[in-house]
């Protein structure tokens, strides 16, 4: 085969040897083996799902955070509540006994209204705005001052509201019973007039939901009223339907130490693993209403202690060691999460440094193999380099002088 | 013999010697010109002269010029420089087009992953102004990287519909160059004589028309003819047939032949087949499939949206808003909501629920109608950007070394070797001076003949 010219293959040779000595460079200033997609398409393909399983593993790991924090503010309000029932507890005993006086009697029973005050304040703790015990309503506070009597804003002498008149399709009405511990929540349906909406009460104190004689009427001032009738029963109505207006507590309606529940019973979950999601709130109906009414039952022996014999002091002291003893059950599913949640802490830092070094061996390349591939790259780019300087000049003219 | 026969011979070898060694001289001269095939000085022995039955050489004579060429090889070459530039074009998009689908921070794979991220933010705190709003900024952020994706493959389209115009000009260029050559050609192969140049110019110029389109070279009475891969003439005799371009009902620039016809799909290879095959083909797949995506991830979220109430106690209205049809979702999409309160979280209707955003964190691990879920749609969609930009890589790189290959074959045969043209240099030198020293002798010998008589008289 006759050899000519030697150019085009020398050039071709050192452009290769100079393509790979470029790589190298770049694999040992960037650590990255795949700097773009065509370096390898399958391990871009999968970076981007390493990249997603690490994104989420991130989310994850500040939620674990957060919702530990909500969760140790939820426990610190549990274990305050424990010591004000234990608190509680010693002063019914100390009130049943039969040598108390009675000006002793009222000195303790103020010294229990203080406790359900802060009872009533852990019950309304708030973490970062949202009320913890309020369930899924956690704008406003669960626990609220409860009254006999609330009327609405619409209606007057001068144009009386009537059981006739119509109710906003969609609107709520509902009423929170500070005994009974429930709600009534009423969702007018398209034609429902006042008259459906008395009808629903009183079905609903049928029910247990509302105290027994807990109505609506239409007051002498054309306003829509409901009351307990009964100065120990109180409620908290509201209500968003523009026929009524907003239903206010009549001044001086107030019913001393009782307070009504308005929040609900949603419960939020937060995601904090692929298939983990836990829960980050207890309802204030579940923790201090059911199973022992926490609140009802201080509120039972301040009455006791003011008024009442022994007997009903001892009486309501137990109902406020049956409310402790659920509230101390309810505890356990918490500091279970917070386990929970501690464990997940420590996977999902072990998951974040397994997908790390899943996307280093992806797309990255190690110092070492870097180094010996640019040290490669160097030699052979050398001496493609020497055997061009070598070979090129050579013609048989050199040797015809 | 006599002397002046003699003469003539030495004269003849005088001019086959100064011939070789202006062929010599081309050759040299030529070492490093593109498409030149080196040239041979065909010497043959003169006719003898018969003399008293005897035959006696009168030397050599220059035959004429030979063009040392393998047509095989050049057709080979021709054929893989189509192939190169073919690749290389649609490398040359593909490289453009990669960066879109390569992990960064405004990505669509990384922005999917944010506004996820975001709505499980939003869980830990529902009625967080700051949580929904993160939502909207995450949803908006995705939205963007779609509209950008989208735009940088169609941007691409249309500078592959400007370079389509400019490949057809190009082509029609070197068809009117490359038919204007063939009536010469025709003329000297007809009386028998080399093509020389003007072959090497043509041959030159068919080579650069190989990178631009696919041709096929017919040799003919007439010089050479060619066609496009499907048949279609450009060159036939002395007569050019040009391209035109026009603009398709889809906006894109269609090739048509000298009689209107459509012969875009037809040109595969070559720069201009390169290109039409990552307009009409690559670009619009990749397109398609980002559409789809963009298209069904909206769809589910809006249907997320619909299925919770948002913190006005209201059933959730649309995230995104996309077009009617798949056909530019990907470049449309965009927020339906700017309202952070709007955002559909609760599944009670308390603002503090935070329900249905478990509705929207399963379309992360949900199959869209497509089969696979969002982040593998779009795990596939990087994949095959990247096989083809790697595919694409590979073949020009392939064709790179062939066509090295095959240009140092034919350089073996038709290229010119510095080395053999000053050997052949000292060989012409050498027979010339020879050549002269027989004319220098017979001149001295003239001169004694001519002397004789005037000695004698002397």
């Amino acid at each position: 085969m006759r050899v000519t010219n030697m150019v085009p293959a020398m050039q071709y040779a050192m452009q290769q040897s100079q393509q790979a000595l470029s790589t190298a460079l770049q694999q040992v200033s960037t650590g990255l083996r795949v700097s773009q997609l065509s370096d390898d398409p399958s391990a871009s393909a999968n970076m981007v799902t390493s990249l997603s399983a690490s994104a989420s593993v991130d989310q994850f790991t500040t939620n674990t955070s957060a919702v530990t924090s909500l969760m140790q503010t939820a426990d610190s309000a549990f274990s305050s509540v424990v010591t004000s029932l234990n608190s509680a507890i010693t002063i019914g005993t100390e009130g049943a006994n039969g040598t108390e006086s009675a000006a002793n009697r009222q000195a303790l029973a103020l010294q229990l209204q203080g406790i359900l005050q802060a009872v009533i304040g852990q019950a309304n703790t708030a973490y970062q705005g949202a009320f913890v015990f309020a369930g899924s309503a956690s704008t406003m506070p669960p626990f609220v001052a409860a009254s006999t009597t609330y009327t609405s804003a619409q209606g007057s002498a001068a144009s009386p509201l009537a059981v006739t008149t119509g109710l906003t399709a969609g609107s709520v009405t509902s009423i929170s019973d500070a005994t009974t511990g429930k709600t009534m929540v009423f969702k007018a349906a398209a034609g429902d007039t006042v008259a459906t909406l008395q009808t629903a009460i009183g079905d609903a104190v049928a029910a247990g939901t509302l105290s027994a004689g807990t109505a609506a009427t239409i007051n002498g001032t054309g306003q829509l009223e409901i009351a307990t009738n009964n100065s120990a029963n109180g409620i908290v109505v509201s209500s968003n339907d523009a026929a009524l207006g907003a239903m206010t507590a009549t001044a001086g309606s107030e019913v001393a130490n009782a307070y009504a529940y308005v929040g609900n019973s949603g419960v939020n979950s937060v995601q904090v693993g692929d298939a983990m999601s836990v829960a980050t709130n207890v309802p204030g109906d579940q923790l201090f209403l059911s199973g022992g009414n926490v609140i009802g039952s201080m509120g039972g022996l301040i009455s006791a202690l003011q008024s009442g014999t022994t007997t009903d002091i001892g009486a309501a002291t137990s109902a406020i060691s049956a409310a402790l003893t659920h509230v101390t059950q309810q505890r356990v599913p918490l500091d279970n999460t917070l386990s929970q949640l501690n464990s997940q802490q420590t996977y999902l830092g072990q998951e974040k440094i397994t997908l790390t070094t899943q996307q280093n061996s992806l797309v990255g390349i190690s110092l070492a193999e870097a180094a010996t591939n640019l040290s490669q790259a160097e030699l052979t780019n050398n001496a493609t380099l020497a055997a061009a300087a070598k070979s090129m000049p050579q013609t048989l003219l050199d040797y015809l002088k | 013999m006599s002397l002046s026969t003699s003469l003539t011979s030495a004269v003849n070898s005088l001019n086959a010697a100064s011939a070789a060694i202006q062929v010599t001289n081309d050759n040299i001269a030529n070492a490093n010109t593109p498409g030149y095939t080196r040239k041979m000085a065909i010497l043959q022995e003169a006719e003898p002269t018969n003399e008293n039955n005897l035959s006696i050489g009168n030397g050599v004579v220059l035959a004429g010029y030979q063009s040392v060429r393998d047509e095989l090889l050049q057709t080979r070459i021709q054929q893989e420089t189509q192939s190169q530039s073919g690749a290389n074009a649609q490398l040359s998009s593909l490289q453009q087009i990669q960066p879109t689908f390569t992990t960064s921070t405004q990505d669509i794979g990384t922005q999917m992953s944010a506004l996820f991220a975001s709505i499980s933010s939003l869980s830990v705190n529902p009625t967080g102004s700051a949580a929904r709003q993160a939502v909207l900024t995450a949803g908006q952020n995705l939205a963007t990287a779609f509209n950008t994706a989208s735009n940088s493959l169609t941007t691409q389209e249309s500078g592959l519909n400007t370079q389509v115009t400019q490949d057809v000009t190009q082509i029609n260029q070197l068809t009117q160059q490359i038919a204007a050559l063939n009536p010469q050609l025709a003329q000297l192969k007809a009386s028998g004589q080399d093509g020389g140049t003007l072959e090497d110019q043509q041959s030159q110029l068919v080579l650069q028309l190989s990178a631009l389109t696919s041709v096929a070279v017919t040799n003919t009475d007439d010089g050479v003819t060619l066609t496009t891969g499907n048949g279609t003439p450009l060159v036939v005799g002395s007569n050019s047939f040009a391209l035109q371009t026009a603009t398709g009902s889809n906006g894109a620039t269609q090739v048509l032949d000298q009689d209107g016809t459509n012969v875009t799909g037809s040109l595969t290879a070559g720069d201009l087949g390169g290109t039409i095959q990552t307009r009409d083909q690559i670009i619009p797949t990749v397109l398609g499939q980002l559409d789809t995506l963009a298209n069904q991830f909206a769809t589910r979220f809006n249907a997320a949206q619909a299925t919770g109430l948002d913190q006005n106690g209201n059933a959730g209205t649309n995230f995104f808003t996309i077009p009617t049809t798949v056909a530019g979702s990907a470049g449309a999409i965009k927020m339906a909501v700017s309202d952070p309160a709007l955002i559909a979280a609760s599944s009670d209707g308390s603002s503090g629920s935070n329900g249905n955003l478990a509705n929207f964190s399963a379309i992360q691990t949900t199959a869209l109608p497509s089969g696979k879920t969002p982040g593998d749609m779009y795990a596939s969609l990087v994949y095959q950007v990247g096989s083809l930009a790697s595919n694409a890589n590979a073949e020009s790189s392939a064709s790179a070394a062939s066509l090295m290959q095959l240009n140092t074959q034919l350089a073996s045969v038709s290229g010119v070797s510095i080395d053999e043209e000053s050997a052949n240099l000292i060989t012409y030198q050498q027979a010339y001076e020879a050549a002269a020293r027989v004319v220098s002798t017979i001149q001295s010998l003239f001169a004694v003949t001519m002397s004789m008589g005037t000695a004698a008289a002397a």
